[in-house]
């Protein structure tokens, strides 16, 4: 395996594992904050969950980045 | 299907000895969603009860106050009892009822109470029962301060040293000490030291006489003569309860039932002698409700339909085929939608397994989750949401079955035959010969599941986008128009996607030959990517559109979309990620298992790998297999059309458990 291959791996890992962080911080403020509105009015469990799942998209775009780099090694 | 069932605006006008008929036969019929009589004038004022409205709800009151009483709440009585028979022993039941229960309830709190009284006076006395101390001595001195309680540790050395005049009783109980200090009234502040330090805890004694140790066993004879008295009352009281529980509950059902029905003529609009009734109902039930006043009311009262106002939108009453029905339930966790939007729910029913199968795509697990479903279905009678939520279950256990079996080939997490690039791995092919290969190939096909999913948001939003489209053509023209914009822009990333892929999957491949094959396969390469000239035209023309429909901020959502698009990237995470947590767990304990040769180790591997294989891949994954495929609709699709806010259709019904309409 050659140095490039690696730094490939490398930084697939990178991408899906910084990614990974980012939707963590940023899903455990707002589900926090869901939960929160949810136990005072249980209608708001939808309208939680759907701002609680936004930030999902950032470790999906790591996954994809992550997807190209595995694939270019 | 697509949308909510029909209303008509109905009013049903009636002279005033028509009214009871009348509202029985609306809760009969059970389809008039009523709108409240709210600004009463001159000529109406709002309706009176029926006249029996009062006698029943006293009668409710009391019947209640026994069900208290009785700790009936929650009892489910086995049969039902005809209304006929409640109302003919009704008067002479609550008679009983009122003679025996109230009186025997009366004594039994007395007698409980009593008991709670003794049982604290003995908390009290039993540190001081080995002192020999009288109880009237604690107390009744002029120029003596007495402490009693206890201490963490003994004050006797504490006391010798700071104190005077004092005398002081110690006993040893278990990890404390009981303690009876008397001291002069000038040395009280000092005392009061040298107990705080000692961790003094003050217990007040009950005003008796005699000896703590008399008190207690005095105490302890009472207690048990009050038992015995308690227990023939319980007993007494049961017998009540046995002899009327099923009877209280179902009268307490109909009499809540009758005053329902009393209460109704409140929400009517009523003259000195006439009733005006006004609502909406199923436009196909119309004939039904003309027809059931004209047989009952015999000409007292009629309905017509009338024209509704601008401003006055009617209830929705979702209507769908009954394999869809259960699908409602993901929508009632939003809100209704409104009376002139499209109904989700067919689309729910057919994405939502597909999603859920897709991402599991297993066999094995997929006919777990079926018999799971199936199991709620079949076993919860209470909860018609939790059946619902079984029927879905159900349903998507059903296609990550055929997934698994047809497409991925696998079962367990074990695929069916070994994948060509890793011959070595584990597969069915020790037990027998399953003749299906893969389609895809979970662990390796990666690049095709990406392809697909990219294929399955592009249509999911594309359909969002066409349901935006009949929603807002009504109100207004040009909010439809946008649609189109976002449509073109979505093609065209799609097919830029699909270029990038180009043939390296099959369903590329595919795209690319039949739905691209029209436009020119013209490309340009920018930065090292290829991008296909047909998808840049039908971006730009997309957003040129949206200026001109929603606005100059609506440009700031176009990196929306294309995120929206790369979310059902997350298919084919899931469907990779469960499957390769699946095959870890397989390869970190097949060895254990099959090659440590000691039947011990084998056993416990055994355990292990169930037990992982049940927690993480099944349970937790079909969970967030299930919020993920609930979410690409809830936040994806749905944020494409849907509003909302519409008002559930409520008609005038009750429901009977515990009583029936006698014939």
């Amino acid at each position: 395996m050659d140095i490039g291959t690696g730094l490939a791996l490398v930084g697939a890992g990178i991408a899906i594992g910084v990614a990974g962080l980012g939707t963590g911080v940023a899903q455990g403020q707002v589900g926090a904050a869901a939960v929160g509105a949810t136990a005072e009015d249980p209608k708001m469990f939808v309208r939680g969950m759907i701002f609680m799942v936004l930030p999902e998209t950032i470790v999906i775009l790591g996954f994809v980045i992550a997807f190209f780099l595995f694939g270019k090694a | 299907m697509l949308r909510p069932e029909e209303m008509t605006r109905t009013v049903i006008v009636g002279s005033m000895d028509g009214l009871d008929p009348t509202v029985e036969c609306l809760y009969e019929l059970g389809i008039l969603h009523l709108i409240d009589f709210t600004n009463p004038g001159e000529d109406f004022k709002l309706g009176q009860p029926l006249p029996s409205a009062s006698d029943a709800s006293q009668k409710l009151l009391k019947l209640r106050s026994m069900i208290r009483a009785l700790e009936l709440e929650g009892h489910k009585p086995e049969a039902k009892l005809p209304t006929d028979e409640i109302e003919s022993k009704l008067q002479q039941a609550l008679v009983t009822l009122d003679l025996n229960t109230a009186a025997k309830v009366e004594t039994k709190q007395k007698i409980v109470a009593l008991i709670r009284e003794r049982e604290s006076e003995i908390r009290a006395l039993e540190p001081f029962q080995t002192l020999e101390i009288p109880v009237e001595e604690f107390e009744g001195y002029e120029s003596i301060s007495v402490f009693s309680g206890t201490t963490k540790v003994d004050p006797t050395e504490s006391a010798q040293e700071r104190l005077k005049g004092y005398e002081l009783f110690v006993d040893r109980l278990k990890g404390t000490f009981a303690v009876i200090l008397f001291v002069s009234n000038d040395e009280k502040a000092e005392a009061t030291k040298v107990l705080s330090d000692a961790g003094f805890q003050e217990i007040k004694v009950p005003k008796r006489t005699g000896h703590p140790a008399t008190i207690i066993s005095k105490d302890r004879t009472e207690i048990s003569e009050f038992e015995k008295d308690l227990a023939r009352i319980e007993d007494d009281i049961e017998a009540i309860r046995k002899k009327f529980a099923d009877f209280i509950v179902a009268s307490e059902e109909n009499l809540s039932i009758e005053v329902l029905k009393a209460e109704t003529p409140l929400r009517f609009a009523a003259s000195a002698n006439s009733f005006v009734v006004d609502g909406w109902i199923p436009a196909a039930k119309f004939g039904e409700l003309q027809a059931a006043l004209e047989s009952v009311c015999g000409g007292r009262s009629f309905v017509e339909v009338i024209q509704p106002e601008e401003d006055e939108t009617p209830p929705t009453k979702l209507k769908n085929p009954k394999p869809v029905g259960p699908f409602e339930l993901f929508i009632s966790m939003v809100s209704s939608p409104k009376y002139d939007e499209i109904d989700p729910t067919l689309m729910l029913f057919i994405t939502f397994p597909l999603f859920f199968g897709f991402m599991i795509g297993d066999l094995g697990f997929g006919a777990g989750l079926t018999a799971g479903g199936l199991l709620i279905v079949w076993k919860v009678k209470g909860s018609p949401d939790l059946r619902r939520l079984g029927m879905i279950i159900f349903a998507g256990g059903l296609v990550a079955s055929i997934f698994g079996l047809f497409v991925f080939a696998e079962a367990f997490g074990i695929p069916f035959h070994p994948p060509v690039e890793t011959p070595d791995e584990p597969s069915w092919e020790s037990v027998g010969y399953i003749p299906i290969h893969p389609a895809i190939d979970k662990m390796h096909d990666v690049n095709e599941l990406l392809a697909l999913s990219m294929l399955a948001g592009w249509a999911h939003l594309s359909v969002g986008l066409f349901f935006g489209f009949a929603n807002a053509y009504h109100h207004s023209k040009k909010h439809a128009f946008a649609k189109v914009g976002w449509l073109l822009i979505l093609l065209g990333l799609f097919e830029e996607t699909m270029a990038i892929a180009g043939d390296a999957t099959a369903t590329s491949g595919f795209i690319n030959s039949t739905l691209f094959s029209i436009f020119p396969a013209n490309a340009i390469e920018v930065a090292g990517i290829s991008l296909a000239i047909p998808a840049i035209v039908l971006i730009l023309i997309g957003i040129a559109i949206l200026p001109i429909t929603e606005g100059p901020f609506a440009l700031t959502e176009v990196t929306g979309i294309f995120t929206n698009l790369i979310s059902y990237a997350r298919l084919a995470a899931l469907a990779v990620g469960k499957g390769g947590m699946a095959l870890a767990f397989n390869t970190m304990l097949f060895p254990l298992i099959f090659e440590s040769g000691n039947i011990a180790v084998a056993i416990l591997g055994l355990i292990v790998l169930v037990v992982a294989q049940l927690f993480f891949v099944f349970f937790l994954g079909a969970l967030s297999t299930g919020i993920q495929a609930i979410r690409l609709n809830y936040v994806e699709f749905f944020l494409k059309f849907f509003e909302g806010g519409g008002t559930e259709f409520s008609p005038l019904r009750y429901q009977r458990k515990y009583s029936m309409v006698s014939e």
